[in-house]
């Protein structure tokens, strides 16, 4: 809105234009800090160039409050076929929509989603969506009062951060592998599973505030969030951040008239990276000065470029490396002996066994932490603090001797992290995706497995394996790429051989490429 | 000033000097957005900025555990434990007299020396952003006047209370602070006790002069005002008139100036002498009071032909009706009745000769020499009749049918009450009067159970007992007259805060807590944005020049709403400088245009009638519709609605939803004369219409109406918003003539 006076210039809205505001003369706020803010987002601040707002139509589709509500419903409409399908439909599972869709294809596709934009599936996703339908007692209207307790989530959870996430994960995953869900096997698990998923997100949703689920506690948030950081969506980010900065309301945050706060807890004035952004556009649309732009970036900029680097997501990425190689080895006659062997002396029914599950997770992400570790023994200055005074920072932003290695180094590893998550996922949608059109079919009584869809692979095995290793490799070179960078502003200076400690970190990222490849010829050769 | 300083207690909050365990903030740093609205707002500096992750550190020695940033926190991101460090609060002793018959001294005692007051200062926080001045429907600049106290200075903390309210003396005495101020004083929010702001003030105002009324202002400058009413609304808007030098003329249906103040609250609660000195003061000052001269409604219209501006400020007076068989009996009272009679007999030192015992001894003995009062209800009025009945020797009983949990009474005077004697029984209501010769004798008092705050009680069957009574008073509550109402285009207005508060309001953290056990467990920060919407609706004008205030306006309501009222409507005269037909209009008008969307063509189409207006002379204001709101309007002389006509299909098109249901929260037009532009691309459809219906029924005077398609040439498109401008401007810019004589 712009003012129009015959004695003065025109400027931004007042936004009390009437009488005097009492109010505003008792209130003398301490000043502000800026100083280092120019440093602190001089590489992360998308260019303005990249601010796809500014395009009209996008910004009028931004606008609309039925943007998100359109881009849930057909996943919704999806999701509540697999549920209904999974449980009613047949029990071959390659015949059954619900698992040719959820197993064959989508996992696929939420990964390439992840590495290409970011987190496009959270703006998509139907459990939050339908969650946050419920919640907000609307599907797309701003609405004051919420459904549910609106509580906020206990502080011994959240100030780890997505640690959380990456645990449910590990859950999911684990019981996915107990009921050989994914394998997969009874539609009718599939079914469970994704009605427990909403389930779950409901119960959460109608407990805490906002998208508390969403940002700690859906199975994906972690893997997406790390992932994600590759993506080329850089989010909703401040054009002017002196504007946000002195913005007296905070209506991003608090909610305004035609948006909500922030579902994701995340503010566009000092977002650095696609992390917590769930591209919702609540921000954008809430921001009553046009302030909120919606930014993309060159890839791999959230891996490269913050400033601040985050405990939880390091060793989220440690964890979720040490799960993605499990499930490479699960499949090795090694392993297997030693599940059976590990049952037998637990008295635990089949595989996996938890012990040797968590285990083994644990030893490959603390190995990948313990080659930070030996470089900030081998590397690290020793004027370098050994850790923060107990009480000064939080887990997420402690600092030490070991962190100062470690974060950098798990921010670089992601790209090679997502990528063999992205491998792994191929050999089904190569072998099987084929089979979406037979169960499709077989609503109407026409699907078979006997039918050439059905039995269709779109690569060979050999070829597959040639795929996946071809992934990994473009990621292993996308952590490389990383590293070096990172290295450069964040291992060199504190390093007592900088040269030694940039090659090491390389290494290191092709040391992750190369175990990766390996297994997945050695899964190969086993299957 | 009047008395001396010591200046070994004078200084800097106490808080950190009674220090014996730290409170401990910690910072949820993953969800911590570096946005620092607790950093600018931590009255101790504990929390600052780590430039480094962007997020913000605590400093634990410095916390005093009030919690500001837990609340002000837009994320959550910040848990404070530990105790609240703050000094106790000073106790305020009630004074009881020895001989209670006839006794008119005050019974809350204030603070009565320097020692006691400046300790009390102390424990201020001084809060960056004050959520007391909030809590203030005054908006008193609360930390402001106890920085002064603490440097010493009464005469400075007398001019900061003096900015904002002309009542200091008096609101400090009758405010329920608990639900205003010190409720939502930030110690308060944070589940402590709070700083006795009203007591301070007390003290400011008992020891300081009071400045008389100054004629140094020029906006009202050869404009006249009648004010309808002297109580607060009305002492309000005559002190901001007369202080910008308008001529104010007040007229009085009772023998003496102060309504409410004058015969709702006994002289034990507000002294006389403090009563009067507004009055006094404005009467120095040259405004033109005349008592006995009531205005009834349809005289309003008259009136506004001879004033270029009226404040329609005479309270809410008709007592709720008495619905029980007996209620039309002899010795049936209303509280007004009951008051006024009781002032004038306590004040005269005689006896009130409706309190003479009536009822035959039972056993034919010389029978009880006290009279019995039953007041129904147990508020405010209610405790002023049954203790100023039994300061003229009578017993009083008090019977409310809520249950005392839920009972809106301050517990305060409920205490002071008890302990003068006065019954009070609550879950208890009348079921009916009967008399003798046409005069009450007894009243039939059944018990009632209510179970939540929501639910009207309900009477249980069976528990009726009579008690016998000499008098029955009334004060169950009042309401404005009906044609007083109508007069005022439908008034009470609701004190409705809206669906989503005001985000600075939000800011602040003063909704953040919504039952403080100081404000006894009420929404102070959801109460005081009800009160600020009262505020802001007194400043638009509810007729053609013709404001309305006070608890004219919003019902009845208290003493320091009706004065902020009565400032703001004042505040918007001066601000609107209205002429009555013949006289000097402002120079420069004013048009607001409210527009829907400020992109496509209906952005075009008020660009260029803004500049077409501001061509004419005129100042514009654009704004969003959802940002038009009483306040704005008061700004504005006339208004445009822009709108696209868009949604639904061919043959429904219509405003969009949003835009469809906004005029139903516009406060009264007054008769602004309003100007309607719509723009479409397929039919105009219903949006004009619709509009026009709206702004009609809210007040307002539709000058024209036009609708612009879309593909039109911008030459004719221009021609035809040409026309707009020209049907607005020649409704509020008038061809300057002789100004008119000063005053009515």
């Amino acid at each position: 809105m712009t003012t129009v006076a015959p004695h003065e210039p025109p400027s931004p809205p007042t936004p009390n234009p009437g009488l005097d505001e009492p109010v505003g003369v008792a209130v003398h706020l301490r000043p502000l800090r800026r100083d280092g803010v120019e440093v602190r987002f001089e590489a992360t601040d998308p260019h303005g160039g990249w601010d796809l707002a500014r395009r009209p139509r996008v910004a009028r589709l931004l606008r609309s409050r039925r943007l998100q509500f359109f881009l849930i419903l057909p996943n919704q409409l999806v999701f509540w076929l697999v549920i209904f399908l999974g449980l009613a439909g047949t029990v071959v599972p390659g015949l059954n929509f619900g698992t040719a869709i959820t197993w064959y294809v989508w996992f696929c596709l939420v990964f390439v989603m992840m590495v290409v934009v970011g987190r496009a599936w959270c703006a998509m996703c139907p459990f939050g969506g339908f969650a946050e339908w419920i919640q907000r007692r609307s599907f797309w209207q701003r609405t004051q009062h919420a459904l549910g307790l609106g509580r906020k989530l206990p502080e011994p959870i959240a100030r780890y951060g997505l640690l959380a996430s990456v645990g449910t994960f590990l859950l999911l995953t684990w019981i996915e592998e107990f009921f050989n869900i994914a394998g997969p096997g009874n539609p009718r698990d599939t079914s469970f599973m994704v009605l427990g998923i909403v389930a779950s997100a409901l119960t959460f949703f109608l407990v805490f505030e906002r998208r508390t689920f969403c940002r700690y506690l859906c199975p994906l948030t972690a893997l997406i969030g790390t992932v994600g950081a590759m993506g080329s969506a850089a989010g909703f980010r401040t054009r002017d951040r002196e504007e946000c900065l002195t913005c007296e309301t905070k209506d991003c945050m608090r909610g305004g008239d035609n948006g909500y706060g922030c579902p994701w807890y995340t503010w566009p004035g000092s977002a650095d990276s696609n992390l917590t952004c769930g591209l919702c556009s609540e921000c954008y649309k809430a921001c009553p000065s046009g302030n909120v732009g919606f930014f993309v970036q060159p890839p791999l900029t959230s891996v490269i470029s913050p400033r601040r680097r985050r405990g939880d997501v390091a060793w989220a990425v440690a964890v979720l490396w040490g799960l993605v190689v499990f499930q490479q080895i699960n499949s090795t006659n090694v392993y297997a002996s030693l599940d059976s062997w590990l049952n037998r002396v637990t008295h635990f029914p089949q595989y996996p066994n938890p012990i040797g599950y968590v285990g083994t997770i644990a030893i490959i992400a603390l190995a990948f932490a313990g080659i930070a570790k030996v470089m900030s023994l081998g590397f690290g200055r020793s004027d370098l603090p050994r850790s923060t005074p107990r009480g000064t920072r939080s887990f997420v932003d402690a600092t030490s001797r070991f962190r100062s290695f470690f974060l950098p180094l798990a921010y670089g590893a992601i790209p090679v992290v997502g990528a063999d998550y992205f491998a792994r996922q191929l050999p089904k949608f190569f072998k099987h995706a084929s089979r979406i059109v037979p169960s499709i079919g077989a609503w109407f009584g026409h699907g078979s497995t006997h039918s050439s869809l059905y039995n269709l692979r779109l690569l060979s095995n050999p070829h597959i394996v040639i795929v996946q290793v071809a992934v990994v490799a473009a990621g292993t070179l996308g952590s490389l790429w990383a590293t070096w960078r990172i290295a450069r502003r964040e291992i060199i200076p504190i390093a007592t051989h900088p040269a030694g400690a940039r090659l090491a970190s390389l290494a290191a990222m092709l040391a992750c490429g190369a175990t990766a490849s390996v297994l997945y010829l050695i899964m190969h050769a086993a299957s | 000033m009047t008395e001396t300083l010591d200046s070994s207690v004078a200084g800097r909050p106490a808080a950190a000097t009674a220090r014996t365990a730290a409170a401990h903030i910690t910072v949820l740093a993953d969800r911590c957005a570096g946005c620092q609205e607790c950093v600018v707002r931590c009255p101790t500096g504990a929390i600052d900025l780590d430039p480094q992750t962007w997020t913000v550190v605590a400093d634990d020695s410095a916390c005093v555990g009030c919690r500001q940033c837990e609340r002000t926190c837009p994320f959550a991101a910040i848990v404070v434990d530990g105790p609240v460090l703050v000094e106790p609060r000073a106790s305020l002793g009630v004074h009881h007299p020895q001989l209670l018959a006839h006794d008119r001294s005050e019974t809350r005692l204030g603070i009565s020396n320097w020692v006691e007051a400046l300790r009390e200062a102390a424990r201020c926080l001084d809060c960056p952003d004050p959520t007391c001045v909030r809590g203030c429907p005054a908006h008193n600049d609360v930390p402001g006047f106890i920085r002064a106290i603490r440097a010493g200075d009464l005469d400075e903390a007398h001019r900061v209370l003096r900015r904002t309210s002309v009542l200091p003396d008096v609101c400090s005495r009758v405010c329920d602070q608990a639900l205003q101020c010190e409720g939502a004083c930030t110690w308060s929010l944070g589940n402590a006790t709070p700083v006795a702001i009203g007591a301070l003030e007390r003290f400011v105002c008992d020891n300081a002069p009071v400045p008389p009324v100054e004629r140094t202002g020029t906006a009202g400058v050869g404009m006249s005002v009648a004010i309808v009413g002297s109580g607060p609304a009305g002492i309000a808007a005559a002190s901001e008139l007369a202080s910008a030098d308008a001529a104010v003329t007040v007229f009085e249906s009772g023998d003496e100036p102060g309504g409410l103040l004058r015969w709702g609250i006994p002289d034990f609660t507000l002294p006389e002498a403090v009563t009067r000195r507004p009055w006094e003061a404005l009467q120095a000052a040259g405004v033109d009071l005349r008592c006995g001269q009531e205005v009834a409604a349809g005289e309003l219209e008259a009136l506004a032909g001879q004033f270029d501006a009226v404040v329609l400020a005479a309270g809410a007076s008709t007592p709720l009706r008495l619905p029980i068989a007996g209620g039309d009996l002899d010795g049936v009272w209303d509280a007004t009745r009951f008051l006024t009679e009781a002032h004038a007999a306590l004040a005269a030192g005689t006896d009130l000769p409706a309190l003479q015992p009536r009822r035959p001894p039972a056993d034919g003995g010389p029978g009880d020499p006290a009279a019995t009062v039953l007041v129904l209800g147990a508020g405010n009025t209610a405790m002023d009749v049954a203790r100023s009945a039994r300061r003229l020797g009578a017993r009083a009983i008090c019977v409310d049918w809520m249950d005392k949990k839920y009972a809106p009474v301050r517990p305060d005077e409920l205490d002071e009450a008890a302990a003068e004697g006065v019954e009070v029984r609550f879950s208890t209501t009348v079921a009916r009067l009967e008399g003798v010769d046409g005069h009450v004798t007894s009243a039939h008092l059944a018990l009632t159970r209510q179970r939540s705050a929501q639910q009207r009680p309900e009477v249980l069957a069976g528990t009726t007992t009579a008690d016998a009574v000499d008098l029955v008073v009334t004060a169950m509550g009042y309401r404005i007259a009906p044609e007083l109402a109508e007069a005022a285009q439908g008034t009470p207005v609701a004190k409705t805060t809206g669906e989503i508060p005001d985000r600075r309001w939000q800011a602040s953290g003063i909704l953040a807590n919504p039952s403080p056990g100081f404000a006894r467990r009420q929404p102070v920060g959801w109460l005081a944005l009800g009160r600020e919407h009262g505020r802001a609706i007194a400043g638009a004008a509810r007729r053609d020049r013709m404001w309305v205030a006070g608890d004219a306006l919003v019902g009845p309501s208290t003493v320091v709403e009706a004065m902020a009222q009565g400032r703001h409507a004042a505040q918007a005269i001066l601000r609107r400088q209205p002429r009555r037909p013949g006289r000097t209009q402002r120079p420069t008008a004013r048009v607001l245009i409210a527009v829907d969307t400020e992109a496509g063509p209906t952005g075009r189409a008020v660009k260029v009638l803004a500049e077409c207006l501001a061509g004419d002379g005129v100042e514009v204001r654009t704004l969003a519709l959802h940002q038009v709101t009483a306040n704005q309007l008061s700004w504005a002389d006339a208004m445009v609605v822009a709108v696209a006509s868009r949604s639904g299909g061919r043959l429904r098109q219509d405003a969009s939803p949003a835009t469809r249901s906004w005029p139903a929260g516009l406060p009264a037009l007054g008769a602004m004369p309003v100007g309607l532009l719509c723009t479409y691309g397929v039919s105009r459809g219903r949006a004009l219409a619709r509009l026009r219906r709206e702004i009609e029924h809210h007040g307002g005077q539709v000058v024209t109406e036009n609708a612009i398609p879309r593909r039109l040439a911008p030459s004719q498109r221009d021609t035809a918003l040409r026309s707009v401008a020209q049907a607005i401007v020649s409704r509020c810019v008038r061809a300057p003539v002789v100004s008119g004589p000063r005053g009515a």
